[in-house]
Order: structure tokens, then sequence, then C-alpha cells
């Protein structure tokens, strides 16, 4: 859904938000199987001012497995090789700023477990 | 360029080999039908990631002798409630024997990677072509806009159908090209799911949970602080040598919070009511997934000419119960009952295809969603269910069990305490009702 206002992230209560541990989440993707599409990416930023003007960025955190980080310049980088393909940031994004499609078939994650 | 006479035909498409996908597939190859199953993954399962159990009414409703083909269950659900963490213990509620000592059992943990290949597997043994690492990206449509088959991205990758069933999963991408539904479903209306698969010896999984042997298995809800008492539901489930611990939080409850799931999940696991039971444990696999919790409210239209969707891509949920792959299942079935009927009287049209919304009707599906319509909004609206009372129950048993050498009077006082300074008598009843009317659908 377009979201006409601003987003507005709210904050959790101080002593839960410092119940939080810091996880590296790398740890947990090299449990991960995918099959990486090394020719093309199956998400992309739709414009990048939309990025520069979003103030609290949630995508960098409910990206359950850290896509979206920041470069030196402020800018947001996609690292679509490691997308689980749950299509959070697909609905999640305030600004619908995120192209998402399926991967080429074949293509990324590859569970185990399940 | 495409020659006519190369092109491929089946009498069916079915778009994702997962649970309603290959129940759809392996009833209509049951009754003769030439159906092609498409999924987008090396193999069918591998997109795949739940809690989680599997029922056996739903596998026995389209395969009768399941337990013959050895199905990769991991354990029978003998043992099965809640778990309510307060801030460093818990209060268990869970049922055990009776309703759940029957054989085979109503639900079994399961890992969806092996098991949907399992379920894939059968409508192949009933004749269904499987063809996997082809993504589905579009419909070919006669002049009237009638769907005639799927475009894949496979080189020439147009495959002819009189009826497409899709099972595309929670992104309902196809559904909405198909314009039975206008827009993607709401953050608000959906569980971003995520878990730890955690490897263990199975003598120490049935000690740590007090399973008698590898035939016993556990399943839980766990709420409370789990979820830092905003909305949202973990789990636990015990496989045969592995635990699957995590928890699902609304959507927009992580993008409003902006809340890293991965550090929700290691707050949850390093509990101390929680950490006992994984320690020393070796982490297998983490993922993620969404769940589709909306349910009536977010249900697409089910059919269009030549077409007809099943499963997460339909918000088949019931996020109470844990219902969701049963539903998958027998929506898969009775829309391949209807494509069967459908060729039987050469009539794809939405008119015809109708008769699936009649099915789903006369069972549990559309009255129980019909029913649980206004569960989510309930939980969005009262998340005292998440945080207050989980919190409250483990203080007042805690008090309750605890020998204070003081009169038995000041006890109550205490536990009275315990509610009221979290929330009033009065607020208190109206929640109760409030759960009575989301539960009942009043």
């Amino acid at each position: 859904m377009k979201r006409k206002d601003a987003f507005a992230a709210k904050q959790l209560p101080d002593d839960l938000a410092e119940s939080l541990p810091d996880v590296y989440v790398d740890d947990l993707l090299v449990s991960i199987k995918y099959f990486v599409d090394e020719e093309q990416t199956h998400l992309s930023i739709k414009d990048d001012a939309v990025c520069a003007r979003c103030q609290d960025k949630p995508c960098l955190y409910f990206c359950p497995v850290g896509v979206y980080t920041l470069d030196n310049e402020g800018k947001i980088q996609v690292a679509y090789q490691a997308c689980v393909e749950c299509g959070s940031c697909r609905v999640g994004c305030p600004y619908d700023n995120i192209e998402w499609v399926l991967p080429r078939g074949g293509f990324g994650v590859a569970y185990k477990f399940g | 360029m495409s020659h006519n006479d190369e092109r491929i035909a089946f009498d069916a498409v079915v778009v994702g080999a997962g649970l309603a996908g290959s129940a759809a597939a392996m009833m209509m190859a049951r009754e003769g039908l030439n159906v092609a199953l498409i999924e987008r993954g090396q193999k069918p399962g591998g997109k795949n990631y739940f809690g989680g159990a599997i029922y056996t009414h739903a596998i026995a409703d389209v395969l009768p002798d399941f337990m013959e083909r050895r199905p990769p269950f991991e354990r029978p659900v003998t043992e099965a409630g809640f778990w309510f963490l307060g801030e460093n213990g818990m209060v268990r509620a869970t049922v055990q024997g009776g309703e759940l000592s029957k054989s085979p059992a109503d639900a079994y943990t399961t890992l969806r990677a092996p098991f949907d290949l399992w379920w894939a597997e059968q409508a192949q043994q009933e004749g269904a072509f499987l063809i996997p690492k082809t993504t589905v990206v579009d419909f070919l449509r006669d002049q009237d806009g009638r769907v005639t088959g799927v475009l894949t991205d496979r080189p020439q990758g147009e495959i002819d159908a009189p009826i497409v069933i899709v099972c595309e999963g929670v992104n309902n991408l196809l559904t909405q090209k198909l314009g039975l539904i206008s827009h993607d479903l709401e953050p608000a209306h959906m569980a971003l799911a995520f878990k730890q698969l955690i490897s263990l010896p199975m003598d120490t999984i049935q000690a740590r949970f007090g399973l008698p042997d590898e035939d016993h298995g556990l399943a839980v809800s766990v709420l409370g602080d789990v979820s830092l008492g905003l909305p949202g539901m973990g789990f636990v489930y015990t496989n045969k040598s592995t635990v699957s611990v995590g928890l699902g939080v609304m959507l927009d409850t992580l993008v409003t919070y902006r809340l890293k799931p991965y550090e929700v999940l290691q707050r949850y696991l390093a509990h101390p009511a929680i950490a006992p039971l994984v320690e020393g444990g070796q982490l297998l696999e983490y993922g993620g997934h969404l769940i589709p919790e909306g349910g009536w409210g977010d249900m697409p239209q089910l059919y269009t000419d030549g077409a007809l969707v099943a499963g997460d891509a339909a918000a088949m949920v019931n996020a109470l119960h844990w219902e969701g792959t049963n539903m998958a299942i027998i929506a898969g079935k009775l829309a391949a009952e209807t494509a069967i009927e459908a060729h039987r009287k050469g009539d794809f049209s939405a008119r015809m295809l109708s008769g699936y919304q009649k099915r789903l009707q006369d069972g549990f599906i559309l009255k129980d969603l019909k029913q649980y319509r206004n569960f989510s909004k309930f939980l969005e609206m009262h998340p005292e269910f998440m945080g207050t009372y989980p919190a409250f129950l483990n203080d007042a048993l805690g008090q309750f069990f605890s020998a204070y050498g003081k009169p038995k009077k000041k006890l109550f006082e205490g536990i009275y305490g315990a509610l009221t300074k979290r929330r009033s008598l009065f607020k208190a009843a109206g929640d109760i009702i409030s759960m009575g009317r989301a539960v009942m659908g009043w």
C-alpha cells in the first residue's frame, strides 16, 4: 500500500531496547544454502532519492537476513544474494520503493531443512 | 516468434509445488488429466519454511494410505499448548495424552524441504509432470481475456492449458496479475516468522522436553516476553534430532519499531527459561517466511475464467490454531475437483469455476476463516495478550506457589495487585469479552 504521509518509526522503551543483543547476521547466513544468480538481481531500489528522503530507513532493520545496508555515502546497498524471498521488503517499505520480482527459476534460496 | 506445433500443452497447469499445488496436481493426475506442476525452486520444498507441524486429516483426505508411503515426518505431536514467558520464568499450559495419543497422530512435526519434496513425489507417482527451476511470470490469455496458460521464464516458455491453479504462496504477484486482488497484503496483516533449526542429540531432546522416546513430540506457542510484549508469538517444535525455535511478529510492528528479527530471536533463545533447552545445540539452518494472517478480509476472489487460487496466495491461514498447511492441502484438492468437473463439462468459465468457492464453503475452510475474521484485528488492538497477561500469569502463579510465611489473605492481595497494577479489572473483563468475540466470530 502506498503511503502518503511520512513514515515515523516508534521507539521501544529503553529497557526493552537494551535487552536486545547484538547479532552478526552473517553468522546466521552461513547456515542458508543459495543458488546465487550472478548475472542479475531480483531486488532493486526504484528511486534513490526516495530513500535519501526516508528518515528512519526501516529496511535496514526489519529484513530478516540484512539484505539492506548503508554505504559510506549514505546510500542503500542491496545484497540480493542473501535474500530468502520472504517478501517483507516488498510490502514493508513505507514508500513502496523496492522493485521485487522472483529470482529466475532455480536461483535464490534453497532451504535444506525448511 | 512462436510455432504453434511446438507449443507445450497440458490439461492443467499448477503454479507452485507446495502443499496446495502438489495436492491439486495429485488429484487431477489421478483422474487422468495431463498436469504440469511448475516449481521455481531447484526442487519442491526449497523455498518453503515453517514452524511447524503437518496435520494428517488433510494428508489423508488426498492420500488415504499416506502412512504406508513413509512421509518424512519428524515426531508425532503428543504434547501441545502454550508457554507464557515472564521476564525470567515461564508458565506452561500444555495437554498430553488423550486426544493427542492417537495413531497416526493428528499432527506431526515436520521440516518442509523433505516433506514438500515427498509430497510432490506423490503427485509425480500419480502422473503429474514436475517442471522445476521454472518461474511463472505471467498468464497467456485469449482475446476475451480468459486465461489459457502460463508464461514462464524459460526460452519459449509458453505453456497452454485451459485451466491454471495458482498456488504461488504468500507473495501474491500472479493473483494480482489475474485481477483477483487489487493490492499486496498489508504489513499489519502479515507475520514475519523466523526461526533457528537447532541440532541436538535425540536423547537430549527427550530429556530436556520431558518426552519418553522419539515417538513423542512437543509443539507449543510461546507468548509474552518472547515478542517484547509486541504483537507476535513464539513457537517450539521438537523434531527427531533437531528443535525448531522461532517466532512470528507482525510485519508492521517490526517495521515501525525497526526491530532486527534475528536480534529478537537471539533474545528469545537467551531467555532464562529457553536457553537451557537449546544449550550446546548447533545452528543447522536459519530462515524466514511471511504468513498471511489477515484471513477472511484479505482473501482474493478465488476464481476467474480459466484460473483458481489456493493456499497462502488466498490468505488461507487461521493464526490462532496454527492452521494453514491443512487449509492449503484441502483447498488444493477442492480446486482440483473443480478443474476435473470443468474438464468433464468442457467449460472453464468463471461461472463454472465458482464451484470451487461452493466447495470451500461446504467444508471448514471458509467457515473458519469467516468466524475468525476479526482475530488479527483483535491482536492488533489488544497487545496485552502478548505482554501484560503472560507476565501477570507468571507473577500470580509464582506467588501462589511460594510460602511467604504471611497470612494467605496477603497472598491474594498480592495476586490481585499483580493484575491491577497492569490492567484495571474493568479493562481485563473487556479484554476477555473482546477475545471471545474475536474467536467466536460475534
